[in-house]
């Protein structure tokens, strides 16, 4: 059983240079990408809980010694994406989020519907409902991205300190 | 410019047409010094202090905390006694807060029991375990409209996970999710300088969570945790207001409840 699920709301709120600016307004950023082994993916996937691998390509630094990690966090009803600032000591400087997705509808739960949002930007024409701006209802739980954050934090526990 | 942050359990998104980040920046600071302060758990907030120690000493509040109380105990008269923040052993109990201090021995009060010493010192007459959950969350959306508004922005909507506000000269679409089809949503017409907070437990359910609304009168356990699977929306001036009278629409289950006039507030009820 494969239907197409139809999103109700895809939020963007900022690229990852807005978040970049937000983040570290007076700092530059150098892309620093890291090779995430099957050993390191393991690790971070243990402290964290979360199953999917991490992508090692979206990391920057400036010139003190600060983090910028973008990640996203997967549930069966949402894909976030966000940005996690933290400083030369590894303590969070800032998270901000850049895009939310929500899925349509429980039924869907078991379809492997994500796969096809894993990379996807503000230009790919899925059934997206951005022009909705102010969506009351019953409380949202954020509790997703404080496993991400858990699995950013390790990253920089497990590499991205000893990394000069 | 629209922004989000993961802040009070949920995601606070403040979009305004100004692209003025530092005037973003210092209003989810406001909603980030609310959760510190009224935070259950975090065990180290004012708020585990006062469930800690308000029975034994008085204790010396910030000022937010302090209007927090008052307006609590505010909806807690006109609603004779519907909305009580005092249930915090309740949602303990049932594993959707965390347990800091072992309360069970204990007859526990409700916010009826704080006692205002002045202006920033409160104790109580009983133990307590309050709970801010209820009202926290529109305080801090009209703290950070607050903000905004003195960092000169004209007009923005502050959303903290469905409970919102909006200000400004144009009046806001406002869409509320349907209680039978959380991603759908229903189109309720326009808003201007105002608030709307719903109450609703289909993404409790969606998450298979014990129903957070407490029924404060509760004889037995069986009566403790309020089922329902309509969504109750409050529209109200300031969003403190809309999201505690959520709570007394929930449970009287009257749209027409006097409090709702006493607080120039007005019920909505969707029906699943």
């Amino acid at each position: 059983m494969m239907s197409t699920p139809i999103i109700a709301q895809a939020k963007i709120y900022v690229s990852i240079e807005q978040a970049q600016k937000i983040l570290f307004p007076k700092q530059s950023l150098t892309k620093s990408p890291i090779i995430i082994s099957d050993e390191l993916q393991e690790k971070m996937r243990l402290a964290s809980s979360i199953r999917y691998p991490f992508r090692g390509d979206r990391i920057w630094k400036t010139s003190d010694g600060s983090w910028l990690i973008i990640d996203e966090v997967i549930g069966k009803h949402e894909m976030i994406t966000y940005a996690v600032a933290l400083n030369s000591n590894g303590s969070i400087l800032g998270i901000e989020i850049l895009e939310y997705v929500e899925s349509y509808g429980y039924e869907v739960a078991e379809v492997d519907w994500r796969k096809q949002f894993v990379g996807k930007t503000t230009k790919d024409p899925i059934k997206l409902n951005q022009d909705i701006q102010n969506i009351g209802g019953a409380t949202l739980s954020c509790k997703h991205i404080t496993d991400g954050v858990k699995r950013v934090t390790s990253l920089y526990d497990l590499s991205l300190k000893t990394i000069r | 410019m629209r922004r989000c942050q993961a802040l009070l359990g949920t995601f606070v998104e403040i979009s305004t047409d100004q692209d003025d980040s530092q005037a973003i920046n210092e209003a989810f600071s406001a909603i980030k010094q609310v959760q510190d302060l009224m935070s259950f758990h975090h065990p180290s907030s004012e708020l585990n202090i006062i469930n800690q120690k308000s029975h034994l000493e008085s204790i010396a509040l910030h000022p937010w905390t302090v209007d927090v109380l008052k307006i609590a105990q505010e909806v807690h008269q006109y609603s004779n006694g519907l909305f009580n923040c005092g249930v915090g052993q309740r949602l303990v109990t049932a594993g959707l807060l965390p347990r800091h201090i072992d309360l069970s021995q204990h007859q526990l009060g409700g916010i009826e029991d704080i006692c205002f010493r002045d202006s920033q010192l409160i104790t109580s007459t009983k133990p307590l375990c309050l709970d801010l959950g209820g009202i926290a969350k529109g305080f801090a959306v009209d703290k950070a409209v607050e903000s905004l508004i003195s960092c000169g922005i004209e007009a923005a909507c502050v959303n903290a996970g469905g409970d919102l506000r909006v200000f400004g000269q144009t009046p806001k679409l406002i869409h509320i999710r349907n209680p039978s089809r959380p991603t759908q949503l229903i189109d309720i017409g326009s808003l201007q300088n105002g608030a709307i907070a719903t109450s609703g437990l289909y993404f409790s359910r969606r998450d298979q969570l014990q129903s957070h609304i407490i029924n404060p009168f509760a004889q037995d356990q069986s009566e403790v945790h309020l089922h329902f699977s309509d969504s109750y929306s409050i529209v109200a001036k300031e969003c403190v207001y809309a999201d505690a009278l959520t709570k007394v629409l929930a449970l009287s289950q009257a749209t027409d409840h006097p409090c709702f006039n006493y607080f120039s507030a007005q019920a909505i009820q969707i029906t699943a």
